[in-house]
């Protein structure tokens, strides 16, 4: 989307409430054309994101999230955490934890990554066993951190790019090439313990407390970023691609994932030298 | 025998206390050590005076910013922190905005830590991870991992450090494969972009406001 388009969406919308919530049933429906005719652009004022370019819908589907989160989820979680214990919060986590070391392994194995895959499997069969179940994360308190990994992060380092930034309604943020790791990671991980219960109430309810549980882990990662964040949906973004892209690259690669901060100070300070002016600052003057 | 125990106690804490004290007062940071060390040495100084402070725990906020004034920023390169999270911006900013600024983002990452640093128990250990880069690069990362509880993940901490003429200083951090700056570069250029460098300041002091 061209700045210009964005500047007057903002002239015809600047911010109302209700726009935001009919942009997002619109963009939830999938109908793209009514939420582009009825002004959904990202804020105004934003330069277009490379690795954003869905982001007025991105941020529809975010607040509906958001709002999710705020209705039910959070509050689960957190009567969740009120009543439960932490050392029954912490064993439960750690449980569901334990069993998704499985894929975690097999993906690990897929990467070439096997050091990890040994390391993981390692983890696996001590907390399982001396861990009772999962329950007490032996192996973490012996120093062998665990190393999350899945899908979306094999096809990464299968040469796969991650494509546009997308945020999936209720699971939140993804990439193109994520949505696809996803979705095999829910057909593959725990296919094994969980998804093998043919009772399809019991599996569900674990199901249930295995979300809750997740959620809960995280409540005072939100907390901060509520706290802290100038805008929650772009520190939430960047995270997310920053994480990603560092585990696609591995530990190994850390020297060279470190962010270049001087580089577009020294283009912009090359162009005025030059006397060019870059397409931004025009259109803010022509504002 | 129970005398004899309580004496055999009491000396022994008398002892532990004495050599407590006596590191507490050698545990001088070192800018001019290795890059390794320096960190070392200044979280070692920060967890030493967190652990033993009992308003820290309360969760007193104007305690814990003394702390952090007082056993971390002198370490710190803050205005490079904002600077480069402002990026191209900064060259238009007056002085006064980069002070205002640079203030303003100080108090939002003192917020973002406060909360973590009101969890700092007897239990919490901090490990440095073995160096990667070169030996003798003036811009290096520092990597260390921080265990809270016992039966719980590590998490990963990296410090970004330069050389300066008075010694090391860090002007970047990582929380498992996040990076500070990198994530408030969008936030600050969004913020000037439709606001200005004063719409930043006045929406980073209404955050640092609120709850």
């Amino acid at each position: 989307m061209s700045i210009k388009q964005t500047d007057a969406s903002y002239a015809m919308n600047p911010h109302s409430s209700t726009d935001k919530r009919s942009c997002a049933i619109a963009r939830l429906a999938g109908i793209a054309a009514v939420a582009l005719v009825t002004g959904c652009a990202g804020p105004a004022g934003t330069i277009p994101n490379p690795n954003d370019p869905w982001e007025g819908s991105n941020r529809a589907i975010y607040q509906f999230n958001d709002e999710f989160d705020k209705g039910i989820l959070r509050p689960v979680s957190e009567l969740y955490a009120f009543v439960m214990p932490q050392p029954v919060r912490t064993c439960i986590h750690n449980m569901f934890m334990n069993l998704g070391e499985i894929w975690s392994a097999i993906n690990s194995t897929l990467q070439g990554r096997h050091e990890d895959a040994i390391n993981t499997w390692g983890r696996f069969m001590l907390n399982t066993t001396l861990g009772v179940g999962g329950c007490i994360d032996v192996a973490s308190a012996n120093g062998a951190k665990r190393i999350p990994n899945d899908f979306g992060v094999t096809l990464g380092v299968w040469g796969l790019s991650p494509g546009p930034y997308v945020v999936l309604p209720f699971l939140g943020a993804s990439s193109v090439r994520d949505t696809v790791g996803t979705a095999a990671n829910f057909t593959f991980n725990q296919i094994d313990v969980i998804g093998s219960i043919s009772d399809v109430a019991w599996r569900n309810s674990i199901y249930g407390v295995e979300v809750v549980s997740r959620r809960e882990a995280l409540l005072d990662v939100s907390k901060t970023v509520d706290r802290t964040a100038l805008d929650p949906y772009s520190f939430i973004r960047d995270a997310y691609l920053q994480r990603r892209n560092a585990q696609v690259q591995g530990n190994t690669a850390l020297v060279q994932t470190l962010p270049n901060y001087d580089d577009d100070e020294a283009v912009e300070e090359d162009k005025k030298a030059l006397g060019m002016e870059s397409p931004k600052q025009t259109s803010k003057e022509s504002k | 025998m129970n005398r004899l125990r309580r004496h055999a106690l009491f000396f022994l804490a008398v002892t532990v206390a004495g050599i407590g004290f006596s590191s507490q007062a050698l545990s001088k940071v070192d800018a001019n050590a290795e890059p390794t060390q320096f960190v070392q040495q200044v979280a070692d100084q920060a967890l030493s005076i967190l652990k033993g402070d009992p308003s820290v725990k309360s969760g007193d906020i104007a305690r814990i910013n003394q702390i952090v004034d007082q056993y971390i920023l002198p370490y710190v390169d803050f205005q490079k922190t904002t600077r480069l999270a402002a990026g191209k911006y900064w060259r238009q900013a007056t002085p006064e905005q980069r002070t205002a600024l640079s203030n303003a983002f100080r108090t939002t990452l003192v917020r973002t830590y406060s909360g973590a640093l009101t969890k700092v128990d007897d239990g919490t250990s901090f490990k440095i991870l073995p160096f990667r880069g070169e030996a003798g690069a003036n811009d290096v990362v520092v990597r260390s991992q921080v265990t809270q509880m016992t039966n719980a993940q590590p998490i990963q901490l990296d410090y970004r450090l330069e050389k300066t003429p008075s010694g090391w200083k860090i002007y970047d951090i990582n929380v498992e494969n996040v990076w500070l700056i990198e994530n408030y570069r969008n936030q600050f250029s969004q913020q000037i972009n439709q606001n200005g460098i004063d719409g930043l300041i006045q929406a980073l002091n209404k955050r640092n406001q609120s709850n």
